[in-house]
């Protein structure tokens, strides 16, 4: 039987530590709790001082955590009850792709979601959002030992200003953009239904969608073992080598190929997700555009569209050539606008 | 070449449990994600190459990659010291889903112990079919 783990509100650190250390004892579980702080959340693969505003951060007491889960940097608080589940990678309902496990996991909050009057629904491949378009929650997975963990939240509330802060950007602008993007793509309980919802509202429809799911949930106190664990990873991923530990290096590489040809490769992570753009520059003109990242594009073959458009074109007509495109076509590319399009491209 | 369950598998490499491929030319051993592998894991957006020079031990999870938020860990087929890793996946991770044998490869890995290799799945033995159908099936539902 899985356990649950319903606690509330609990010490910040204690709402990432504790589903770190369930499969390094080889437990199941399913966490219900908040951050009684807020603090900030970055993706495994990220690199601290690249995403955060570390100094915005010092100033407002604001502590930053690395997880081993996947994604971007996250403003975590009070105001969004976290589920963390924990599955050993032979239960049944973990196999199968990565999609199809989200599918079918993330189903007990699209039903919370419902239950609680908001027309929510699953978007391949690990988003929920509204009838209208507008993401509503955050979703990640890892894999630590032989468990595959998934986490996420309903969001009753956000703060969608400090999030803004928190996030270290090129300059002012884009951040105002950053912060117009979330505000217009992430949606809350708050905003849709117009009022708070209280704790009990939603937990309880979660945690039995859950039960009628994963079949019976015990009941379950953290016990001095994993209490034992938590506090030994504490030390782990607080640690300043942990932290700022060098990933992805999200930056431009240029490969000289002769005179008047290069090998462009760009990477660059917009508000609406990681962008990357492969080409070859011959006399100025772009050929053989590649565009990929983990955006969302409605249609799904927007990327494929930009690239023919900008087969042969010279680079000083990327822009205009984008905005055209945008004028013309009726595509959705939430948190990605023409200019992400250009600065991938043009670096 | 072995089909099976419309994936591919070449005969002269070895197989794991966990979807890697290895490939041996001497002590060298390379090793990748198999067809069925990158397919079950969808669109790889990030994958961290370990650094040439560490021991890893068979079956220690030595490398990760990210699709979809989710972080997933490559155990190694065998022990070894590392080598090499393909440090062109930082750029292009999609190497892996669009060529897995080929340009898609992870890591080479020197390997002292050539029984190790034992323990592995070869692509026309009954087993590594009966897994991948079984891995199918389960996906399936």
């Amino acid at each position: 039987m899985i356990k649950l783990f319903h606690l509330k509100h609990v010490d910040w650190l204690d709402s990432q530590l504790i589903y770190h250390a369930l499969p390094r004892l080889n437990q199941e579980g399913l966490l219900i709790l908040a951050p009684s702080s807020p603090y900030v959340c970055i993706g495994y693969h990220q690199n601290l001082e690249q995403e955060v505003d570390l100094d915005y951060c010092r100033e407002h007491n604001i502590p930053v955590f690395r997880r081993e889960v996947g994604g971007g940097a996250v403003f975590l608080d009070g105001d969004q009850l976290f589920y963390q589940l924990v599955l050993h990678k032979n239960h049944p309902l973990a196999g199968g792709s990565k999609a199809d496990f989200y599918q079918r996991l993330l189903q007990p909050v699209v039903d919370t979601y419902q239950e609680l009057g908001i027309d929510a629904r699953f978007r391949p491949v690990n988003d929920i959002i509204t009838a209208e378009g507008r993401k509503i929650a955050g979703t990640g997975a890892a894999e630590i030992n032989d468990h595959i963990i998934l986490v996420g939240n309903l969001i009753a509330d956000f703060d969608y200003e400090t999030m803004t802060k928190v996030l270290r950007v090129p300059d002012e602008k884009f951040r105002d953009k950053v912060f117009k993007s979330l505000t217009e793509n992430l949606t809350t309980i708050k905003k849709e239904l117009g009022s708070l919802p209280t704790w009990d509202e939603m937990a309880v429809p979660l945690i039995h969608h859950y039960r009628n799911l994963l079949g019976p949930l015990g009941e379950s106190q953290i016990s001095d073992q994993i209490r034992k664990k938590a506090d030994a990873l504490k030390a782990e991923y607080l640690n300043d080598e942990w932290l700022f530990l060098k990933r992805r290096s999200l930056s431009h590489r240029d490969i000289k190929i002769a005179t008047d040809v290069n090998i462009i490769q760009h990477v660059y992570k917009a508000p609406g997700g990681l962008m990357k753009a492969n080409y070859e520059l011959k006399d100025e003109k772009i050929q053989s555009l590649s565009l990929s990242g983990d955006y969302f594009c409605y249609p799904s073959d927007v990327d494929r569209q930009i690239e023919k458009a900008l087969e042969g074109k010279n680079l000083k007509e990327v822009s205009g050539i984008l905005e055209e495109y945008y004028f013309h076509h009726s595509v959705e590319t939430p948190g990605i606008n023409p200019s992400d399009w250009a600065k991938v491209i043009l670096g | 070449m072995a089909m099976i369950e419309g994936f591919e598998f070449p005969d002269e490499l070895y197989y794991t449990s966990d979807h890697v491929w290895a490939k041996v030319d001497g002590n060298i051993v390379t090793i990748g994600l198999t067809q069925f592998g990158q397919d079950v894991a969808g669109a790889i957006l990030y994958v961290e190459a370990p650094n040439p020079g560490r021991q890893v031990a068979k079956d220690e999870a030595f490398m990760s990659m990210e699709s979809g938020k989710w972080v997933g860990r490559v155990k190694a087929p065998v022990s070894g010291k590392i080598l090499e890793s393909n440090s062109e996946l930082e750029w292009e991770s999609d190497r892996v889903n669009k060529d897995p044998y080929g340009a898609g490869w992870l890591t080479k890995l020197e390997n002292g112990n050539s029984d190790e290799l034992k323990s592995l799945l070869r692509a026309d033995s009954p087993d590594l079919a009966k897994l991948i159908s079984e891995e199918k099936l389960k996906y399936k539902k």
